[in-house]
């Protein structure tokens, strides 16, 4: 919750280390402003990410999981990002089953010279989350 | 002096029990050295028996089935401060099997189904006298007491019942999986194993020699924990995870969707096809696993 009571979402991101991590890092070296809700974890690439990570975040209590990628084409590892795509749509499914808005994953494809796109996507992303309110497994008391 | 034991049964089918008694000869081995002294699923015992004894008085105790009812964990509390040694005999009472599926809706959901809307009801009407009170959702056994002995399966192969129970016998307990179920499924397999085609169960006739994934059918076998000997594959049915896990994984289903996104080729289908053709990917990945997955039950509000 921030100080004045509004609901301020929490978000994990996690990001390639070749495109999105970059991008992240552009836009903060050009000063950008983008919103604090989000903790943004590197990893090698797109599709290190486990689904298991996704499902834990969800279950400490994150209002919202960002992934992001490379574009299609660019992967540093030639194919990471389809298979990231592949599984991040049926874990999407998955936590829509289990009563979670499947908005609240997200996956976009940012490049490093993308540091703007990253900056909209997060504010667009914490305005939606605003929008859907805390997630059900939040552990924030009401 | 012949080992104590006793058995109970909590919502379940009874095929653990029956997968027992399914161990033929290796049933001669094995009753002269117990002394049943609880066996409700075949004699009539009442709880009041279970109760009367001293606790820790008894060897060792198994379950099987999940809590369903407070009457059912009552049972497995009890049980549990009689026994000395706790084993749990099949996935539902190991991880809270195919019951565990009814955590994606509430009871109260499931009792209007059954009760209510399903086709061959004439007179609706959810039961309240005598019954005792249901769950609102199902936890594994293991969060409700602690457990020695973990025996997987749906139900349990006879020969691992026959295995566990004469090495506990002699005191040892049964070894840890090391490895997943395609590393002793003799289906053959390819260095790489693509798939360019989904398809379900009941599409085509499999190949008998050949990978099941590599022919397009969604076998949990690369999620699924070594045990059972690969009977479904080996019949040309696709492994549906009733073993539960395999070695370091924490969620079986999570595992397989990571496992199904690594070898479905993204040129022949995109990800909302496979979306669709999963269908549903609950049901798919945590047939029998739900109640232990990181999520473990739906978290939709009551409308």
């Amino acid at each position: 919750m921030g100080g004045n009571g509004e609901f301020e979402p929490r978000i994990v991101g996690i990001l390639c280390n070749w495109c999105t991590y970059a991008g992240a890092d552009m836009a903060g070296t050009s000063r950008m402003q983008y919103p604090p809700n989000v903790r943004f974890i590197r990893v090698m690439c797109s599709s290190r990410v486990d689904p298991q990570f996704i499902l834990k975040a969800f279950e400490l209590g994150a209002d919202g999981v960002f992934i992001g990628g490379c574009h299609h084409g660019d992967c540093h590892y030639v194919t990471g990002n389809y298979r990231a795509e592949e599984r991040i749509k049926l874990v999407r499914k998955l936590i829509e089953q289990l009563g979670i808005e499947p908005e609240r994953l997200r996956l976009e494809w940012i490049s490093a010279s993308e540091g703007n796109v990253l900056v909209e996507v997060m504010n667009d992303f914490v305005k939606k989350l605003k929008e859907l309110g805390p997630s059900p497994l939040s552990k924030d008391k009401e | 002096m012949p080992v104590t034991v006793a058995m109970v049964s909590l919502a379940s089918c009874w095929g653990c029990y029956q997968s027992l008694l399914d161990t033929h000869e290796a049933l001669l081995d094995i009753l002269p050295q117990l002394d049943i002294k609880f066996w409700h699923t075949v004699t009539d015992f009442k709880y009041k028996d279970l109760e009367s004894y001293k606790d820790g008085s008894i060897d060792v105790g198994i379950v099987e089935g999940v809590c369903r009812t407070e009457e059912d964990v009552h049972i497995l509390k009890t049980l549990r401060k009689k026994c000395k040694t706790l084993i749990s005999l099949g996935t539902c009472s190991t991880y809270g099997g195919i019951y565990g599926l009814l955590n994606l809706t509430t009871i109260d959901q499931a009792l209007k189904r059954k009760f209510v809307e399903a086709e061959s009801v004439q007179e609706p009407n959810i039961p309240e006298e005598d019954v005792p009170k249901m769950l609102d959702f199902i936890v594994p056994n293991r969060k409700i007491v602690d457990f020695e002995v973990f025996l997987p399966g749906c139900p349990v192969v006879s020969k691992d019942i026959a295995d566990a129970i004469l090495g506990l016998l002699k005191g040892e307990l049964p070894k840890p999986p090391v490895r997943t179920l395609c590393d002793e499924c003799p289906r053959e397999k390819s260095e790489v194993i693509t798939i360019k085609q989904l398809k379900r169960d009941y599409e085509g006739i499999p190949d008998p020699k050949k990978c099941l994934l590599e022919q397009g059918y969604i076998c949990m076998g690369p999620a699924t924990r070594e045990g059972c000997g690969a009977l479904c594959p080996k019949a040309g049915m696709p492994c549906r995870g009733c073993y539960g896990p395999g070695p370091n994984v924490i969620d079986q289903g999570a595992k397989m969707i990571s496992a199904l996104g690594s070898i479905v080729d993204y040129e022949s289908i995109s990800p909302e096809e496979l979306v669709e053709k999963v269908g549903d990917v609950a049901g798919t990945f945590y047939n029998f696993f739900l109640p232990s997955g990181i999520i473990s039950k739906t978290v939709r509000k009551a409308k």
